[in-house]
């Protein structure tokens, strides 16, 4: 029989099966903590650092990833602090200034409160979230893709950077990758990219609006579709 | 080798030794550790053999290569017994006067003592180096003692009888407990407190445990895991036996970088020896405890110094750290409880179950027990590994131990902690060696690392090193130390390059607390530590660079300019010559200029002018 705990998220008493990550708990329950590097069904390797949270224990807040937390009894969670909207604004700075072509990168940046981007522009076409690698290795187990170098070499390859037979085409990476979708203008033109994230994105970033919504207070801080209306 | 089946045949054993020894007269100890090797100490120790084999004193004299005595600079160094004797910087063709005069007669070698730099005198004895006297050498003192690569060396020294004791006189928890009161923390750089760590261990579920040691330095000018596992490698042996009895582990690994080949020599050969005398294998001694170990080289990257990252690259996948939501104490190398502690924690074991964790624990301070080593390296007269109790203040150990300034200038910073660490001030040298006091400066003690820095090194210069060697070694996977790191960076070179402006500042601050606070492992989490100390207590020079323009330490290239200052110009030539670009004019004994269209800002004519004519603006 499927056991269960009760936590607490930014207040709301959350009812979710031992095992389960924060993340997924605090998304079935409509309180949307922004992720991209998370995909349900996949491992969770909290690579992007969007779905940080305050966990507090004992008077003291400790930040971590929601989707590498595990839900326990009597927890206490913070999703949206003062502290972690900070943090979060300032990943999501990193993020946009890295990769301004991807309309999900762009749509999390502006969900995350960034209002204007402080580094200069880059033009990379992968953010390195790995959601391509492991839906290739967990999912299909097929490794035909996999993190090649370290640091700033670190990137998305084949192994031996050839093809090879064990990839079927199937395309998983490409319809997962948060890079394929770009916004509607066009790719940006170097030296002219801008905040956008005007629209939602329609990729699986964040649940958007589940039937569970409780109207959490992170909606407030984007275009979220229920506060819109 | 013979099989020691019970604690009867150790002891036989050490009596046998120590019999033989009997009637060696002397002892000569040349260092063989890495630091040595590199001052060509094996043609010295072929050269000593050679002339005592021609002297027929073989048998006689004894050569102990031991493993690294700490005094580096001084290599290659030798010891003799009796007479404590203490030569230094020794070539290959002293050899010869060293048996002859040394050995033979007792005459001691002028020339080949050691000078101290601070009071210019000689010195004849080990003893009496001021180097050494200032410290507190537990760990090191050992080094001298015994030959790495002979396990009858460390039994003789009594090696082995802390193992005796915890398999047949005391319990796990007991171990445990000792370990608890000493107050022993972690000498890797998170300061962790052992007996903690190995009590979580212990209570884990799991039949299946493991421990590891931890020998994948990687700090910049930090050696003293190295020093240790090289030159005592039986004594992280039998302390990684006693964590084992007490976690209830029968595997261990060491775990080190491949570019410490002497250790990963030193280490397979110690194990060779242990496994050959029973002290590793099936019931130890005769006791109910098994325990073997395994060498696992690493692969060359920083990060596999964390732990969980350390992990992933023992079990043969790529060195990343995971997340620590789970403690690798209840799941850790293939997913079982496992310890992890540092060569020097390790270390320190079978000295607190030998001599009693009171012992242990009367040096330090209040939450920082013991002895720790710290490689002091940078702008001192002295350099090398230094071993100081807990609660030494750094002011000890850059002007006693270290000798203070080295070329007349003015010490102005230690770095401590390696690259995770941070900047402090002249001010702040009454702080003492301790996890926490250090903490709260916003340094650490980390592994051990100390560079001090004198008026010519440029804090914002520094920063930037510390962000390009952790920019290359982030492992990649998460944001905010790869793409966090990569534009502190970014920021810190554009300052470095003029073009700095004041809100600069402001980011780098609201940046490097992002990085500290979101980033997935201890690389990332201390990362900014080299921008927050300097920006903390050098706020002066980043405001320099920004709002003047200039580089008060003379070492950012865009913003200085060198000039030949005309008064003090003799118009030797000297300048004119050594300057690669021919940027440099002037008639012989006249003053000379520099056009600065052409100079591209060397600094060889500066080093070369013996009249401090050419100065750095």
């Amino acid at each position: 029989m499927k056991q269960y705990v009760t936590l607490t998220i930014d207040g709301a008493q959350v009812r979710a099966a031992k095992g389960a990550s924060v993340l997924d708990a605090a998304i079935e329950y409509g309180i949307c903590i922004p992720h991209l590097c998370h995909v349900p069904n996949l491992s969770d390797i909290g690579a992007c650092r969007l779905c940080i949270v305050e966990q507090v224990s004992n008077g003291r807040a400790k930040v971590t990833t929601s989707c590498t937390l595990n839900v326990q009894e009597g927890m206490v969670i913070l999703s949206n602090s003062e502290k972690i909207k900070k943090l979060r604004r300032n990943i999501a700075e990193l993020l946009v200034a890295q990769a301004p072509n991807s309309k999900a990168v762009q749509d999390v940046a502006v969900r995350c409160g960034v209002k204007d981007v402080r580094y200069p522009f880059r033009h990379s076409d992968c953010v390195l979230c790995g959601r391509c690698v492991r839906v290739c290795t967990e999912m299909w187990g097929a490794r035909a893709l996999g993190f090649v170098g370290r640091g700033k070499d670190r990137h998305v390859d084949f192994p031996l950077g050839k093809r090879e037979d064990f990839c079927k085409h199937c395309g998983s990476c490409i319809m997962l990758c948060p890079m394929t979708i770009t916004p509607c203008k066009g790719p940006m033109k170097t030296g002219e990219e801008y905040l956008c994230g005007k629209c939602e994105a329609q990729l699986m970033i964040t649940a958007n609006r589940p039937d569970s919504c409780v109207w959490c207070e992170l909606g407030k801080g984007f275009q979220c579709a229920r506060y819109s209306q | 080798m013979t099989k020691l089946n019970t604690t009867n045949d150790l002891e036989a054993l050490r009596k046998q030794i120590t019999a033989q020894r009997k009637n060696i007269r002397t002892t000569l100890t040349l260092c063989g550790g890495t630091g040595c090797q590199a001052s060509q100490c094996r043609d010295v120790i072929d050269a000593v053999k050679g002339a005592l084999g021609k002297h027929g004193l073989e048998k006689s004299v004894q050569v102990r290569i031991s493993g690294c005595h700490g005094f580096c600079e001084q290599g290659p160094l030798m010891v003799i017994e009796p007479g404590n004797i203490f030569y230094c910087h020794i070539k290959p063709e002293d050899a010869q006067d060293i048996v002859s005069k040394t050995v033979m007669s007792g005459a001691v070698i002028e020339r080949l003592l050691y000078v101290d730099p601070v009071s210019n005198k000689t010195i004849q004895t080990e003893a009496d180096i001021p180097f050494y006297q200032a410290q507190d050498r537990q760990l090191l003192s050992q080094n001298r003692l015994v030959d790495p690569c002979s396990i009858e060396d460390y039994i003789a020294v009594g090696g082995y009888s802390a193992l005796v004791k915890t398999l047949f006189q005391m319990t796990s928890g007991q171990v445990i407990d000792e370990i608890k009161t000493s107050g022993l923390r972690g000498r890797g750089g998170g300061g962790f407190p052992t007996g903690r760590k190995w009590a979580d261990c212990q209570e884990a579920p799991g039949d299946e445990k493991y421990v590891i040691c931890n020998a994948d330095e990687g700090d910049p000018g930090a050696y003293m895991d190295r020093s240790v596992l090289e030159g005592n490698p039986h004594l992280v042996l039998e302390g990684m036996m006693i964590g084992a009895f007490a976690i209830g582990a029968a595997q261990g690994y060491i775990y080190v970088r491949k570019e410490y080949p002497l250790a990963v020599e030193h280490a397979k050969i110690a194990v060779q020896q242990a496994r050959e005398c029973g002290l590793l294998g099936e019931n130890i001694l005769g006791s109910r405890f098994s325990f073997d170990v395994e060498i696992a080289r690493g692969g060359g990257a920083f990060v596999c110094g964390e732990s969980t990252a350390l992990m992933a690259s023992l079990e043969g996948k790529v060195g990343e750290p995971r997340s620590k939501d789970v403690h690798t104490v209840e799941e850790g190398l293939w997913h079982k409880p496992t310890t992890l502690n540092n060569v020097e924690t390790w270390a320190n074991v079978p000295l607190i179950i030998k001599n009693g964790a009171a012992r242990f624990a009367a040096k330090g301070t209040n939450n920082s027990k013991g002895t720790k080593i710290l490689a002091l390296t940078g702008r001192v007269k002295n350099t090398g590994l230094v071993e100081v109790a807990m609660g030494t203040p750094l002011r000890t150990v850059v002007y006693d131990i270290g000798g203070g300034a080295a070329n007349g200038k003015a010490i102005k910073a230690v770095q401590t902690g390696g690259p995770s660490g941070g900047c402090l001030p002249v001010s702040k040298f009454d702080l003492p060696v301790d996890f926490d006091a250090l903490y709260d400066a916003g340094s650490m003690v980390g592994s051990g690392g100390m560079v001090v820095m004198d008026e010519s090194t440029c804090m914002v210069d520094v920063a930037k090193f510390f962000l390009q060697f952790l920019q290359d070694e982030s492992c990649g996977k998460c944001v905010p130390c790869r793409l966090g790191v990569d534009r502190m960076l970014e920021i810190i070179t554009t300052i470095t390059e003029g073009q700095g402006k004041p809100e600069h500042i402001s980011l780098l601050q609201e940046l490097a607390e992002t990085v500290q606070e979101t980033s997935l492992c201890g690389l990332g989490k201390t990362a900014p530590n080299p921008v927050l100390s300097t920006l903390r207590y050098f706020p002066e020079e980043y405001a320099a660079h920004i709002n003047h323009k200039r580089c008060p330490a003379g070492v950012c290239k865009p913003l200085i300019t060198y000039a030949i200052d005309a008064d003090n110009c003799k118009g030797c030539g000297l300048c004119l010559s050594a300057c690669p670009l021919g940027a440099i004019s002037g008639e012989k004994k006249q003053a000379h200029v520099i056009d600065q269209q052409r100079c591209n800002k060397c600094g060889i004519c500066a080093d070369e002018c013996k009249s401090q004519a050419v100065t750095v603006n």
